[in-house]
Parts: structure tokens; C-alpha cells; sequence
């Protein structure tokens, strides 16, 4: 592995093993290789791409959000092998070889999620744009602890901003389905 | 006809819900286009400066760049809603950070960002003008060719003067309020292409598609009837989308490059180029007699509305109407100056200029309830209006005033009743407790700017409704309370009405959606559309079934004669009238009532009025001037609840807001320049910022809404701004003057008290 470079318009063409990076236009980019809502995708993009931009400007699956591209407002939240990252502040060499889900995965031969659901009853979901980062956030939660208590559901939302609901109601969708 | 409600009323899930939570709503920046190409903007790099040159020649032979537009691009470089007095592409100067000077647009987002630096701008800097007393100043550096002062009225009633001679306790504080970001989710974003039949087609996050077109239309010098606007579903919008973002430079790099478009601001652009509520000083001089009855309110007001007006004018007036609060007051001066400075640009934000002046009238009726040593509730009732009254304006109230009955739940409240318990219970000596009340008052509809709106309804093939209407789905859910009132109008299921929103080729025009007034508006035009249509159909009944038309009455999709023996599916009627050509559609309008304006004032007084009283209980750490609120009660007057969840749901957000306004969000401008650009550094609440809200509505019925129901959007913020003040002086005996209270400017305040106690 002998891949070092300062800037990427300087990277012509280097090889290693499976990744192939390619000029492509006035950009260079890369392979990446992992599995996307359970099925293995392969994506060619510049290597400095993040998961977000990789998602949303690359595969055009946008149910994952763009708040901030900073990693302080959770809108984008999605699960790395099970785990909520900000797709925002994840460069693709990290999902290289791993697993992704995102709110679109959470569907079960088309019928949403049990969370979904309950986001969605509990009017949780006003101009709806933290909607599916707060869910795969409450997701993640309920993986690791099927039963928070309501500090614990604070502190593991408390990333995730809403402008629209005053939280009331996300709290309510989360007891809602707390085992 | 008495109409049944079946829908209305009920807590039934938004439809847009599920589809958000999944993730398949599209919003304007989840749009891709084929073959797009990537707009950014070029944003000036100083608060002012003449622009001597602009060259884009090395930036347009970039690889990748397909087109870099300035103002020469644009045929009428000037645009805006009172004053069109903001450049397109800025030519003659720059006024603010963010001021956009070119388009670039290109192959990929990467080829874009470096075009941008390779635009050279050569500025001649001139001294900025960033504190609104000085702007007012001849002296002072220009903004705008006209001055600096975009507006200034003085409205007066009564005499002041005679009365502060006559009072028993006068209290006279100067209040400072600051910048507010609205800090929506969804940054601004859009896309623009030409659709199948040649037409300019741009769909953006906004929440006004025909005046968006208008605007475009204007400035680009194209026909109103070649463009079309669409407004998806958007991701927050707060008064922050009432102005153009991205519209006019998509639709002018789709016009010059014949290709479709995409154009996202980005996080730091949202927070420097989107608009801002007002930051503002306020002067207030308030006199009552030793029984508590309000003699005089002098005003002064000034508002620093920075580079370009946008709404600023008419946020003025609002700030004029309700800087008395919701109080009978004989004697009243208000001298209100808008002025421009280099600040950014502050235009419409949830409470459109109240939310400043409430904060100051309601910290004074707090003083005087102290200093005449009276229940502040008690002070409040004893000068609440009531319907019928007249108003400061000297206008009559015609509008249902809840505002007497919600202070009247408030007062009953157990949290005002039990607050000497609640403040004894804390758990460390150096956090102090403190329950505080606010009221609050908003003019919602247009006020006495004429404001009529249109909604269309079509019978479909398969007996069930379409209903068209311009208003904007931007999160609070008036689609969902449309379909309800729908439902009960047209007596169908709330299923069986398909709701078709916000483009100018498929929508009529229903005017606005702002100043909390789109479900009044629009449900009054869908009213006039469900007679239209039921009329229709009571005729078609009778043609089906040889019986007088009058005799059918409508339920549950069916057309039902009075005896009950004929029964004719809405699915029957829709059939007979395609096959004999009866167009199945009708437009129902709606025109607002509203009186003459009052001399010096653009648009008020209003017709119809919001109300709500707001309890507060704050916690403040008085070793760190940290003040945290545990508990909140709105009670805002909502005529009839439509929808309970998405009414709650819009109290408790605006709730929530005013909480970041009272105590939190301190957008920082230093010489010009923006500090807080980013959720890092500009902090709205989060989860764990959030309070128990408690909800509850005066629901006396405003007879011209649609069931009853009045506007709700903006009242919430309004209240609880002072309330957490009033909280903070009953924990900690100190005043707060100015908003956002952060621990800093608390800190201090608590140490000037001790400090004087000390000197003794």
C-alpha cells in the first residue's frame, strides 16, 4: 500500500490490488466497495467523498438529509455496522468493506419500520427534514438498550436537532415504542 | 347548511408523515435532475464596498464551468416586496457579508467551488455601518443612496404627556433584543429545468410560488405565463423562505444555459445570506394609576432591518400594532424607525416584529405589577381587551379576544396557583427558582393590505375530491388540516380528498403563505368552493333521479334525498357529468376583511387577532447566570383546534423556538461579519434544551374561520420571551432588559445586584 499524495489533481493513475483509482474528467476517484441496505453496490468517487455525499449527490438516495455537512445537526444520520454516524463527517475509506443502512433500509417488504411508524403517529414529523436522522438515531438506541429511560433517550437524541417540534412529540414516539 | 364534523377536530396523523419518515418525501434539494449542472454563488467579502471590477474570464475557461453570469446577466437588477431596492447580482456595491456578486455554473460541485475562487472582485471598501443609532445620524456613511432610514413613522392617541402627569407609578426601561437565524433544517434549495413544453420551470424551497414567479418574471424580464413555479414539500421555513433565495440565479442559469439546474445553499450560506428576525432597541415609558389601570405607553422603536428591506416595512407596522400588548391603553406614542445598516438583511421570522415588542410591553407590565405590589395576572385582567372594545388604534374589536379567558386558565393554573412551592423546590442553594407570566397579541391575515385568495375542487372520476390550492406544506401541516376541513365541507372520508399544493401551473392562486393566516384563507375559499360544488352535484342528483334539487343533502360520499330513498354515489354523479359535459370543477374565493390602514401605517390595524398567555418556570444557576426553563404552559386562543396534534405540534415548536430566543441563540455580528455561522456555534435547542410543554386552548369559536378556527402559527414564540424575563426577576430579583439572556449578560446582572447590596 503505497498511496500518498498531497492533492488529488496531483494523482494520475495508481493501482493497488481491487482499487482502482481513475482520473475522471478533472477529478480523480476511487472505487469503494460495502454493502448498502443489504446489498453489496460499488460506487466510483473521489476519495475525499463522505458517506452523505456519496448517498445523496452519487446514488440520488436522499432519504438521508443534508442539514449542516458538519456533523452538528444529525440530519443524517445513518447505521455503519449497526452504529448512528453522521454519514456528513464519514469518508467513504471508512464504509470501504462495511455495512450501511439508512432510513430507506429500515423497510420490511415495503411496510415502514416500527419506528417509523410511530414517528409518524405520534406527530413527530412536522416539515419532516431531521425526520430520518432522528429515526435511525432511535434506531441505534433501541439496538444497544430495547429500554431507555427518557434521560437516556435525551442524551442519545440530544445530536439530532428539530427547528419545528419543541421534541415533545419525538420523546412521545420514542416511549412508543420502548419496549 | 349546518355542517357536521366528522374530520374536523380530530388528532389524525399528518399524511405527509409517513412518507417523511421513510424517507421518499422529496424536498427541493433531493432533486437530481438529468444532465444539471451545479450553480453556486459568489458572496461579497466585505459588509460594504463599491465594486470597481468584476472578471470572470479566467473562472469561465475552467474545466468543467459551463457559464458565470454577474449583474449584466439580469435586465432589471433590482427586486423586492415593498422597495426593490436588492440587486440580483449586487453591480454598484456590496452591503453585506454574503451580498451575491456572481452565478457560477458547472459540470460537478467540485469544478463549480473552484470557479468561485478564481473570480477576481476588485473592491474599493467603505466604512460599514453597523450600529442602527448611528445609521440614523446624517452624518453617517450611506447604504442606500435614499439613507439610512428605510422608513419612520409616529402614531400617536390620546395624550401621553397629560397622562404620565396623572399617573400613580410610571416605569421607563430601554430593552435591546438581537438577531434571531431561523436556522430550518433544510437549507435553501432548489432546482430549475424547461419542462416538455418549453416552459421555465423552477422548483424551490419558498413559501409563495406566484409572487416567487412574479419576482423572477420581473427581474429576468420574461413572461409571467412561461414560468413555472413549484413548492414541494420544504424542510422549514419559518418567514425565512417569504423572500427570494435561489429562484431568480436558477431560473437565470437555466434561461442562458438551456439546462437544467441545481442550486443548495450550504449550511454557512443559510445562516449568512438567508434572512433574520429584526435585532432592535425599544424605549418604553408606561404609566398606570395605583389600581392598576393603564393610563399611557410611549414607544420608540427601532429596528435594524440591515442591507435591504425585504419585509421590514411591513414587520414595522406589526411591531406598531402590538408594542401595547393586548391592553386597553387611552394614551399611546409610538415613533417606530426602520433602518438600514451593513448587518446582514432581517426580514420575515415567526412573530413578523412582535415577538421584540412583547418582550419589552410585557417586562413593563411585570415592573408595574411589582411596583404597585398587584398579582401580575391580576394587573394583566384588569386591562386585557375584550371583544367589542376598542383597540389603542381606536378600532373595534369585531374578532373573538380570547386573551382574558387564557389569563383567566393561566391564573388557575397550578403551576401560578402552587408557584411559591415550585420555587422552593430546588436542590442547592445556588440555584434559584422562578415562575414568571406573559401575554401575547398578533394581528394574523394581511391586515389592511388587500389579500385574496382562490381555491379550486374537482370531482374525480372515481367520486372523490381533488383540491387544488397555492399554499406552501412548509412543516406546519396546514395541508393535512385543509384535507380535514375538506373532508367535513364536502362530506367525504378524509381519505377520499387528494390534495394538490403550491405550483402555478396546476394551483390557483391562494395567496401568501405567511402571517398565520393560509388555513383561514384558504379554508374560507374552500368553503365558497364546496357550495359551488355541492350545488352542482345537488343538480346532477336531480337530473339522476327525477327529483327537485333541493331535496338532497350530502354524507359519506353519497347524495341522499330527504325521505332517504334515493341514494346517488358521488362516483355516479362524477360519471353522468363527464358523460353530459358538465366540467367537474369549481374555484371557491375568499377576499379578507380589513379596514382602511391609519395614517403613517401600511397595513394596520388588522381585523382579526391572536392571543395567548404563557407560564414560565425557570431554574437559574446563579454562581454561572445559566438560567434553563423546567416548565412551560401556552395557552394560546385558537378559535377552534382543526387538527390537536399538529395544533400542539405548532405550539410546542414555537414554544421551543422562543425558549433559543429568550435565552439561547446570540446570532454574533462583529464589525459586519458574522461569528456564528454554523449549529456549532449558533445553538439552537436541542432535546435536552426542551421543557415539559403544556398545551391548552381557548377555543371560543372566531365566527368567519373555517369552523371556527383562527390563525395559530406564529402566537406561540410570541409569549415566552418575557415570561422566561418575568421568571428570571421572580428567581433571582434582577431584570433582564435584553434578549437572548445568555449566562453572561445574566452573570453580570445578578453580580451589579450584589454589588450594589455590598456597597451599603
Amino acid at each position: 500500500m503505497i498511496f500518498k499524495f498531497r492533492s488529488i489533481s496531483k494523482v494520475l493513475i495508481l493501482r493497488s490490488g481491487e482499487n482502482l483509482y481513475v482520473r475522471c474528467g478533472n477529478a480523480v476517484v476511487r472505487r469503494f466497495s460495502f454493502v448498502l441496505n443489504g446489498k453489496p453496490v460499488e460506487v466510483e468517487v473521489p476519495p475525499a467523498y463522505t458517506l452523505l455525499e456519496t448517498l445523496r449527490n452519487v446514488l440520488h438516495l436522499t432519504g438521508t438529509k443534508d442539514g449542516c455537512s458538519d456533523g452538528d445537526c444529525g440530519a443524517c444520520t445513518v447505521l455503519l455496522d449497526g452504529r448512528a454516524v453522521h454519514s456528513c463527517l464519514t469518508l467513504m475509506a471508512q464504509v470501504e468493506g462495511r455495512s450501511v443502512t439508512t432510513v430507506e433500509g429500515l423497510l420490511r417488504d415495503s411496510s415502514p419500520d416500527e419506528v417509523q411508524s410511530a414517528y409518524a403517529e405520534s406527530g413527530a414529523v412536522q416539515c419532516g427534514y431531521c425526520t430520518p436522522g432522528l429515526i435511525m438515531a432511535t434506531k441505534a438506541l433501541l439496538m444497544s438498550n430495547p429500554r431507555p429511560s427518557v434521560e437516556e433517550i435525551k442524551e442519545a437524541l440530544r445530536g439530532n436537532l428539530c427547528r419545528c417540534t419543541g421534541y415533545a412529540k419525538i420523546l412521545e414516539a420514542v416511549l412508543r415504542v420502548r419496549r | 347548511m349546518a355542517q357536521a364534523q366528522r374530520w374536523v377536530g380530530k388528532p389524525i396523523p399528518r399524511r405527509d408523515a409517513l412518507e417523511k419518515a421513510i424517507g421518499q418525501a422529496k424536498y427541493a434539494s433531493d432533486l437530481f435532475p438529468e444532465g444539471l449542472l451545479w450553480g453556486k454563488v459568489l458572496r461579497s467579502k466585505y459588509p460594504h464596498a463599491k465594486i470597481r471590477r468584476i472578471d470572470v474570464s479566467s473562472a469561465k475557461s475552467h474545466p468543467g464551468v459551463v457559464a458565470v453570469f454577474t449583474h449584466e446577466d439580469v435586465p432589471n437588477n433590482r427586486y423586492g416586496l415593498f422597495n426593490k431596492d436588492r440587486p440580483v447580482l449586487c453591480d454598484d456595491k456590496v452591503r453585506y457579508i454574503g451580498d451575491p456578486i456572481a452565478v457560477v455554473a458547472a459540470e460537478t460541485p467540485e469544478a463549480a467551488e473552484e470557479a468561485l475562487g478564481m473570480i477576481e472582485v476588485e473592491y474599493e471598501p467603505l466604512p460599514a455601518v453597523l450600529d442602527p443609532l448611528e445609521a440614523m445620524k446624517p452624518e453617517s456613511p450611506k447604504v442606500h443612496e435614499r439613507g439610512n432610514i428605510a422608513r419612520q413613522t409616529r402614531i400617536s392617541f390620546g395624550d401621553v404627556e397629560q397622562a404620565f402627569r396623572e399617573a400613580d407609578v410610571i416605569v421607563e426601561n430601554t430593552y435591546t433584543v438581537g438577531t434571531q437565524i431561523h436556522a430550518y433544517l433544510e437549507t435553501e434549495a432548489g432546482i430549475s429545468y424547461f419542462d416538455e413544453n418549453g416552459r421555465l420551470t423552477i422548483v424551490a424551497g419558498g413559501q409563495s410560488p406566484y409572487r416567487d414567479r412574479h419576482e423572477i418574471c420581473s427581474t429576468l424580464n420574461i413572461p409571467e405565463d412561461s414560468v413555472r413555479v413549484v413548492i414541494p414539500h420544504v424542510g422549514g421555513a419559518f418567514g425565512g423562505k417569504d423572500d427570494i433565495s435561489v429562484q431568480i440565479h436558477l431560473a437565470l442559469i437555466t434561461l442562458k444555459t438551456r439546462r437544467p439546474a441545481r442550486l443548495v445553499w450550504t449550511r454557512e450560506e443559510s445562516t449568512i445570506a438567508g434572512t433574520k428576525r429584526h435585532a432592535g432597541i425599544i424605549r418604553m415609558k408606561t404609566a398606570a394609576r395605583r389600581d392598576g389601570v393603564l393610563l399611557a405607553n410611549k414607544t420608540e422603536i427601532i429596528y435594524d432591518t440591515g442591507a435591504y428591506e425585504g419585509l421590514g416595512p411591513a414587520v414595522l407596522d406589526v411591531a406598531i400594532e402590538n408594542c401595547n400588548g393586548p391592553y386597553k391603553i387611552p394614551n399611546i406614542d409610538i415613533s417606530a424607525t426602520l433602518v438600514y445598516t451593513n448587518n446582514y438583511v432581517a426580514s420575515a421570522f415567526r412573530g413578523f416584529g412582535a415577538p421584540q415588542v412583547l418582550f419589552a410591553i410585557e417586562s413593563q407590565l411585570d415592573a408595574i405589577a411589582e411596583r404597585l405590589n398587584m398579582d401580575p395576572i391580576e394587573l394583566r385582567l384588569r386591562n386585557a381587551l375584550r371583544r367589542g372594545d376598542v383597540g389603542v388604534f381606536n378600532n373595534k374589536l369585531i374578532g373573538s379576544v380570547g386573551i382574558a379567558k387564557a389569563l383567566e386558565i393561566a391564573a388557575n393554573h397550578e403551576l401560578w396557583r402552587e408557584r411559591g412551592r415550585y420555587k422552593s423546590e430546588t436542590a442547592r442553594p445556588w440555584i434559584k427558582r422562578g415562575v414568571g407570566v406573559a401575554s401575547a397579541i398578533k394581528g394574523y391575515t394581511l391586515g389592511a393590505l388587500p389579500d385574496k385568495g382562490q381555491v379550486g375542487v374537482e370531482l374525480t372520476r372515481e367520486g372523490k375530491f381533488r383540491v387544488r390550492v397555492s399554499s406552501t406544506e412548509i412543516g406546519q401541516g396546514v395541508l393535512a388540516a385543509l384535507a380535514q376541513v375538506a373532508a367535513d365541507m364536502l362530506r367525504c372520508g378524509v381519505d377520499d380528498i387528494q390534495l394538490v399544493f403550491a405550483d402555478t401551473l396546476e394551483t390557483p392562486d391562494t395567496s401568501v403563505t405567511s402571517a398565520s393566516r393560509q388555513l383561514f384563507l384558504a379554508g374560507n375559499a374552500l368553503a365558497d368552493a364546496a357550495r359551488k360544488m355541492l350545488d352542482k352535484m345537488r343538480h346532477v342528483a336531480a337530473g339522476l333521479s327525477g327529483e327537485p334539487p333541493e331535496v338532497f343533502d350530502f354524507l359519506d360520499g353519497y347524495a341522499i334525498s330527504r325521505d332517504g330513498k334515493t341514494r346517488i354515489s358521488y362516483a355516479e354523479i362524477a360519471r353522468y357529468m363527464e358523460n353530459n359535459n358538465i366540467p367537474p370543477h369549481v374555484v371557491g374565493e375568499y377576499e379578507v376583511p380589513r379596514v382602511e390602514p391609519i395614517p403613517g401605517t401600511l397595513e394596520i390595524p388588522h381585523l382579526f387577532y391572536m392571543f395567548a398567555a404563557a407560564l414560565a418556570l425557570v431554574e437559574v444557576n446563579t454562581l454561572t447566570g445559566f438560567a434553563q426553563v423546567r416548565k412551560l404552559v401556552v395557552i394560546p386562543d385558537a378559535g377552534k383546534v382543526i387538527n390537536p396534534q399538529t395544533f400542539q405540534g405548532q405550539i410546542e415548536g414555537a414554544a421551543v423556538q422562543g425558549i433559543g430566543y429568550a435565552l439561547m441563540e446570540e446570532a454574533k455580528i462583529e464589525n459586519g461579519i458574522l461569528k456564528t455561522q454554523n449549529f456549532a456555534t449558533y445553538l439552537i435547542p436541542s432535546i435536552k434544551d426542551a421543557p415539559e410543554i403544556e398545551v391548552i386552548p381557548v377555543e371560543d369559536g372566531e365566527e368567519t374561520g373555517p369552523f371556527g378556527a383562527k390563525g395559530i402559527g406564529e402566537i406561540g414564540i410570541i409569549p415566552i420571551a418575557p415570561a422566561v424575563a418575568n421568571a428570571i426577576k421572580d428567581a433571582v430579583g434582577v431584570r433582564p432588559t435584553s434578549i437572548p439572556i445568555t449566562p453572561e449578560k445574566l452573570y453580570w446582572l445578578i453580580r451589579s445586584k450584589h454589588g450594589e447590596k455590598g456597597s451599603h
